[in-house]
């Protein structure tokens, strides 16, 4: 009986469909936008928060030396940094090799630097933490650097993690919010679009009604009907979602030539369950939609 | 087989469309309910088919009181009872063959059994080869026979018929009513509602009389 039903309906849904296309195309193409804008909210946010896991899981120090330091200098910090363990010193960037690495970074405009009077750039020594470090420790390290008379600033690339980490609460609930309202809107399209098949199909529902239909056997290929739709919907927004992806990478790459910030797309894992909660909604909407018309 | 019971029916406070009707159809009749229109012989048919509840009063139908089926219940109740309306009530953008499928598939029927059924019954009412054929190309007296065939594929022990020939011209009139002998022959209980007294004429059979809503 079952699988009987499920054939009976399977074969419903998809004849209907096909006979009401227009509108079947309209609650896709809608619901398609409201899970694109969903899925492109959700692409960013994913792709702030990777980025921040990966700036915190290898951290780096800037000391910035005061003038220009001799050799002595470099070396007192130096052997202050070497009392603690897990500190490795990568390199000594005097005030020319910073002027240098700017101008090869700015290729073309490096002119723009020849009208400067002077090297404004400092020294530095560029160092690795080691992972697995107490929170507070590059903290105090700074502080204590920050006291010798040679250095002028210490800088950690967690510094700014922190604190786009403490902005990123804020948009993760900006991001609930606004995801909640979206699943709320695919929820009142497919609710909608369900209604009208159900108007538009009224006859034939009375005439199963009539004939001895149970509640079930008439509901089923309208179920079916929201969840094709909640699918295609889905999938719609995924393949646009990953053609803009596709275009914006390749931009992205051709203007700044080279990759500073990898975007990368969602998971295979990630798209299973974005198409699966499209199938949800549009289940539910049927169901939302077919629990009013029934209670007659 | 149906009983009623000092049975009333009205829709809002006006036009009461039965008031006290008591009668009884035994198992294997063939009745008339004949009247003017808005007699209540619709309303009556209705009740049967568990369309309509009674507002008071209470209907037996093999035992069963319909003023307290549940809703669960209801479609099993239609399942045994064949409906045969006026306009029909087909499935335009439907085949032949899927209208009168209709009946058996809602009860989970395999196809095998869906397609043997279905060819047996167009064919025992003169509509074989009619399969493809979808309601709008067929003729009056062919859509009244396939709703009739959808009403007596699962074999129902009871067969209402709301004005079957009510859109129908004389011949066709005659046919159809040929046709709802047959199917008493078997053994079905028949109800036919109509205000056709020519239909009535010379009959034998039992003819119940409503007038504004009472049994004459």
């Amino acid at each position: 009986m079952r699988g009987t039903l499920l054939r009976y309906s399977m074969r419903r849904a998809l004849a209907n469909m096909s006979e009401n296309r227009l509108v079947h195309l309209i609650g896709i193409g809608t619901m398609a936008i409201a899970f694109l804008i969903f899925d492109a909210f959700l692409l960013v946010f994913l792709n702030i928060n990777y980025w921040i896991e990966e700036q915190g899981s290898s951290l780096t120090m800037s000391i910035y030396f005061t003038g220009d330091p001799d050799k002595a200098a470099v070396e007192t910090v130096s052997k202050e940094l070497l009392q603690y363990p897990g500190v490795t010193i990568n390199e000594f960037i005097s005030k020319s090799d910073a002027m240098e690495n700017l101008k090869r970074r700015l290729g073309d405009k490096a002119g723009l630097l020849d009208g400067l009077e002077g090297n404004p750039l400092p020294a530095s020594l560029e160092i690795t933490l080691s992972k697995g470090k107490i929170e507070d420790f590059p903290k105090q390290l700074k502080a204590r650097l920050e006291m010798l008379e040679a250095v002028d600033e210490v800088q950690y690339s967690h510094e700014w993690v922190e604190k786009i980490q403490a902005v990123m609460g804020a948009v993760k609930l900006i991001g609930i919010i606004f995801g909640g309202l979206l699943f709320l809107a695919a929820l009142f399209i497919i609710i909608n679009t369900i209604k009208l098949a159900i108007y538009s199909r009224h006859d034939e529902v009375e005439i199963l009604k009539l004939v001895g239909a149970t509640n079930r056997f008439v509901k089923a290929p309208f179920l079916i009907e929201g969840s094709i739709q909640g699918f295609l919907g889905g999938v719609t927004a995924i393949v646009i979602l990953l053609l803009g992806y596709l275009v914006a990478i390749t931009r992205i790459d051709l203007r700044i030539g080279f990759a500073s910030f990898d975007i990368v797309f969602l998971s295979p894992q990630f798209i299973l369950l974005l198409l699966l909660m499209s199938i949800i909604v549009g289940f539910l909407g049927s169901m939302i939609s077919l629990s009013r018309f029934f209670r007659i | 087989m149906i009983q009623f019971f000092h049975v009333y029916k009205s829709f809002g406070s006006e036009n009461p469309a039965l008031i006290d009707v008591s009668l009884t159809i035994e198992k294997g009749e063939f009745v008339f309910v004949t009247g003017p229109s808005g007699a209540g012989k619709t309303t009556l048919l209705k009740i049967i088919f568990c369309a309509e509840r009674p507002t008071s009063g209470y209907v037996l139908v093999n035992g069963r009181n319909l003023t307290r089926i549940k809703d669960k219940e209801l479609s099993l109740l239609r399942r045994r009872t064949g409906m045969v309306f006026q306009d029909f009530k087909l499935l335009p953008n439907r085949t032949v063959f899927e209208n009168v499928a209709l009946a058996l598939e809602i009860m989970g029927a395999p196809f095998s059994v869906i397609r043997k059924r279905v060819h047996q019954t167009l064919k025992y009412l003169d509509l074989g080869g009619k399969e493809d054929y979808r309601p709008p190309q067929l003729s009056g007296g062919e859509q009244q026979r396939v709703a009739i065939a959808r009403a007596i594929i699962n074999s129902p022990l009871i067969l209402l018929a709301d004005e079957p020939t009510g859109n129908l011209d004389q011949d066709l009139t005659v046919e159809i009513m040929a046709l709802l002998k047959r199917i008493h022959i078997r053994g079905t209980t028949v109800i036919v509602a109509t205000h056709n007294q020519e239909l009535l004429k010379g009959t034998r059979r039992r003819v119940v009389t409503l007038n504004k809503g009472r049994v004459a």
